[in-house]
């Protein structure tokens, strides 16, 4: 495919170099001639300097033979013209990152009376196929990790009857144990298992390891049995502070409220305080520095359930996670800017990084593969990914079963969801058109199973 | 830096090598020739050594960085030279190894410096290793490794960077890999039409072969002592003026005339134009004293002029008649053609005529910066505006080349050289020419110059191929270490 990207920030470089080694033809508009000189070196890549909302720059860029282009400079207005632009010169799809709610219309219903806010914006008749909002993707990620048991996110499919739920491994039966000499109480796939930081396809005889975070892949209804074998569950959260009253931190606290948690947010901005205390309704603002323990002993903060730390700075989110995890919070959750951040986060005992930039490109490599998979979120980092495709009536795949079909390496078949059933493992049943498949795969060899589906 | 994993791209770039020897082995045995025996030995000896290595070193996991990229390419242009030195070790060419050492970089280099006295009495299979080490030269022997084998990532973009000559050339399509293929094709594509046309003027088809081959190249290795001449032929010159020149524009125009359907962009092209100019120019004023002074009809003189002009400024170094017997104002204009070169992104050498461009720009805007020292003048090349950073890499890298040849021509006076051959034969080698004039005219040849000055002169080959810095690195400490 060939796919424009404009604007080479943290977003939309890491979606290029996410887009350039799965193979596809990129090219990268950006006006600042120092980041393109950076873009160059690390990544194969064509480059524009330029403002790519201009039809000169765009035709520049081939925009009439585009696949997807990808808007994601730092400014709404500028994406949304560069979708719009970008469509009347040709391009198939447009994908555009919008932060101001007010334009994308996420958090605003339609209004019963007329002065009220209404979605203002139609995205279609803008020429955009794709709304990314960083901040509400992690927003709800977030919100996602606290309504479930474990501090970690289950992916669902199928209409929520099959999930992919980490488990952690702690000294418990499973430690030293290979695969398949395990016995599940009920039926699953492993279907990834994440190790010092990289996450993999485990083959059959693959041995567990203490620390190790296992995915499993089973019917929504049996995910509750698998617990005992795995590190003990923690007490539903109800008690939640939230350190950083940003965009997210403001987005997570709302939502959170509407869950019915007790909430208090903290951020060291007077006025920011004084803003967002306007808007929320029943929250608790605190103006103060969440690195000073006193102030946080003095504030509860630990006895919380749960810590989220979603300031700008990475650093800073880091510290104080770790601060309050020392004052005894049992669950902390950090936004990071920088992916890299993510493993290192999680090994000094933040339990969960959130990077927006792996979320945006969870959406976007979705939107890519559009095709035959409806869903491909990322499971762990961004190494491997858990595709649920529908199997088409000419689909290579079709009317065979997976065993038959042979899978490639790095790549396990988690279930057949079909009509009713939900078929786990997945294996050895034929697989019909229509039946929705889900895969989980390392990200080299998504290409070959797609060939499977098409 | 991970050298296990370089070594391992290395050793599938010598079995690349080794299954190109196939085709003369294949051309020597359908023509009987003794020859055979050391080429089948030879492929034998290259793809094994390049499996073994292959096959002993891991494929490396994440992509290559720009330190392992400027090794392989380094590296392989090396290897390539010493792995391309076995056919004729074999078949026992030259007297010494240093000999035939000299004849393969000069091959790959695509200069067309000789060492050989009768090229004639070589077999042919011989004669078109000569010719096939030359073409895979020309375009780029790593360039083409990049274009059969899937690289992903910026490593492939290193690669291609390091070995492409020019500022900016290289990248017209996204992904590197698509534009190395289709140089590659452009390449191919000229070099049989280059043939099929000399077959149809009347040359033999072997020596078709040969001359396309080196032609497309800007080598100028031909199968016969006299070069172009031997054919005699005004239809035949004609034929190799037109592909030469082709050879030394930039391949990225042809990319825009046929794949993107721009083929005004070829008459826009400022360096295609001065480029042009220059050709023009010399030919004219090189023709004009052969008429004046050496008392030529006009219409050889036109021939002579035009041939070797054009052959000399595009790098190639073909000859139809001895130019060293020229009047001196037409020598030097040669020399100086040498030193300048063909377009960025061609597979000519020289300094390239988009940095003369540039620094010509650059010193007239510092004459006006002189009286108005306030003026903010950019650098326009065509359309766009240079950077600043662009502009000094530029000058950095014109003041280095005039160092190197500067340095090297006083190292081939000291072995030995009177200085008109001593800076024509550093001219000629480090913008991968061939002949000079004096002792290393184009009816004479390397043979007899000191072990040290054709080293000097392997080196001005290989580090004017590779533009400099890919080659001087390897001499820095530091690129060795690990920070």
């Amino acid at each position: 495919m060939y796919i424009i990207v404009a604007g080479a920030g943290t977003v939309g470089f890491h979606v290029a170099s996410l887009l350039a080694e799965a193979n596809h033809e990129v090219t990268v508009i950006e006006p600042s001639e120092d980041v393109v000189e950076g873009v160059r070196r690390q990544l194969d890549v064509k480059t524009i300097v330029g403002n790519a909302a201009t039809p000169r720059i765009l035709r520049e860029a081939e925009v009439n033979r585009a696949n997807l282009i990808i808007a994601v400079t730092n400014n709404d207005e500028t994406n949304m013209l560069i979708c719009f632009l970008a469509k009347e010169l040709g391009a198939v799809m447009t994908a555009a990152r919008v932060r101001n709610p007010d334009y994308s219309g996420y958090f605003i219903t339609a209004a019963k009376s007329p002065s009220a806010a209404r979605k203002v914006i139609r995205p279609k008749t803008l020429g955009i196929n794709l709304i990314i909002n960083p901040e509400v993707e992690v927003a709800d990620a977030i919100m996602g990790m606290l309504s479930s048991l474990y501090p970690t996110p289950g992916e669902s499919f199928a209409d929520g009857r099959v999930q992919i739920r980490e488990f952690r491994v702690d000294q418990g039966v499973l430690v030293d144990r290979p695969l398949d000499a395990i016995t599940f109480p009920q039926p699953c796939v492993v279907a990834a298992i994440s190790r010092s930081g990289k996450t993999f396809v485990p083959a059959s005889d693959e041995v567990i390891q203490n620390g190790d975070h296992v995915y499993l892949v089973a019917h929504r209804d049996s995910m509750d049995e698998f617990h005992e074998m795995f590190a003990p569950p923690q007490h539903p959260v109800r008690n939640v502070v939230i350190f950083g009253a940003g965009r997210i931190g403001f987005l997570v606290a709302e939502g959170l409220e509407k869950h019915g948690l007790t909430i208090k947010v903290i951020d060291e901005s007077t006025d920011r305080c004084q803003e967002i205390a306007a808007r929320l309704e029943r929250a608790t603002v605190l103006q103060g520095d969440a690195t000073d323990p006193d102030f946080l002993i003095e504030q509860g903060v630990p006895a919380a359930d749960a810590f989220i730390a979603t300031t700008d700075s990475d650093e800073l989110n880091i510290l104080c996670s770790l601060l309050a995890k020392n004052l005894g919070v049992s669950r902390t959750i950090i936004t990071v800017n920088k992916p890299g951040y993510v493993p290192l986060a999680e090994a000094i005992g933040v339990d969960v990084a959130v990077s927006s930039l792996l979320q945006v490109a969870s959406r976007v490599t979705h939107f890519v593969l559009h095709g035959g998979a409806i869903s491909a979120p990322f499971i762990g980092g961004k190494d491997v990914q858990a595709i649920e495709f529908v199997t088409s009536t000419t689909a290579n795949i079709a009317q065979r079963s997976i065993a038959e079909a042979g899978l490639p390496k790095g790549v396990v078949a988690g279930a057949i969801a079909r009509d009713d059933t939900v078929i786990i493992p997945p294996n050895n049943s034929v697989i019909h058109p229509g039946d929705h498949v889900i895969i989980v795969s390392s990200l080299s060899a998504i290409p070959a199973v797609e060939r499977l589906f098409k | 830096m991970r050298i296990k994993v370089v070594c391992h791209y290395l050793g599938l770039l010598i079995i690349i090598l080794g299954c190109f020897m196939l085709f003369p082995l294949v051309w020597g045995l359908v023509s009987g020739e003794s020859a055979s025996a050391a080429f089948a030995i030879a492929t034998a000896i290259t793809i094994g050594m390049g499996l073994v290595v292959w096959r002993l070193t891991p494929v490396g996991e994440g992509r290559l960085n720009r330190r392992e990229a400027i090794l392989l390419v380094a590296g392989g242009w090396i290897l390539a030279s010493l792995f391309g030195t076995i056919p004729f070790a074999l078949a026992g060419t030259f007297p010494n190894y240093l000999d035939t050492l000299f004849e393969s970089v000069s091959g790959f280099t695509a200069t067309g410096a000789t060492v050989l006295h009768i090229v004639e009495d070589q077999p042919e299979s011989i004669l078109l290793w000569r010719s096939i080490t030359q073409w895979l030269g020309g375009m780029g022997i790593i360039t083409l490794f990049v274009a059969l084998f899937p690289v992903v990532g910026i490593g492939a973009a290193h690669l291609v960077e390091a070995e492409m000559p020019g500022p900016e050339a290289g990248r017209l399509t996204p992904r590197i890999r698509d534009t190395a293929k289709a140089v590659w094709l452009l390449y191919l594509g000229f070099t049989i039409i280059e043939i099929i046309l000399l077959i149809v003027a009347g040359m033999g088809i072997f020596d078709s072969i040969n001359v396309a081959l080196c032609t497309m190249a800007t080598g100028g290795f031909t199968p016969t002592n006299q070069s172009i001449g031997t054919y005699n032929s005004v239809f035949i010159e004609g034929i190799v003026i037109f592909f030469m020149i082709a050879a030394a524009v930039n391949f990225g125009l042809y990319y825009l005339f046929f794949w993107k359907r721009q083929p005004g962009q070829l008459f826009k092209n400022p360096e295609f134009k001065l480029y042009m100019a220059l050709l023009v120019g010399a030919s004219l004023f090189v023709t004009l004293e052969l008429i004046l002074r050496s008392d030529l009809p006009i219409g050889s003189a036109l021939r002579q002029g035009i041939f070797n002009v054009t052959s000399i400024a595009t790098t190639t170094g073909f000859s139809n008649v001895d130019f060293d017997t020229w009047p001196a104002f037409s020598r030097s204009i040669l020399v100086v053609l040498m030193v300048i070169g063909g377009s960025a992104g061609s597979t000519a050498g020289g300094i390239k005529v988009i940095r003369l461009l540039v620094l010509s720009k650059l010193t007239s805007r510092q004459v006006r910066l002189t009286f108005n020292p306030r003026a903010v003048i950019p650098l326009r090349v065509g359309r766009a505006v240079l950077s600043e950073k662009v502009v000094s890499s530029i000058v950095g890298m014109s003041i280095a080349y005039i160092a190197i040849l500067t340095t090297a021509f006083l190292a081939m006076c000291a072995v030995g050289l009177d200085p008109v051959s001593a800076i024509s034969s550093v001219a000629a080698t480090m913008g991968t020419v061939g002949p000079g004039l004096n002792l290393v005219g184009p009816a004479a040849n390397y043979g007899f110059i000191h072990p040290i000055g054709k080293g000097v002169l392997m080196a001005c080959m290989l580090v004017g191929r590779l533009e400099l810095f890919t080659m001087l690195m390897l001499f820095v400490p530091s690129f060795w270490k690990w920070r």
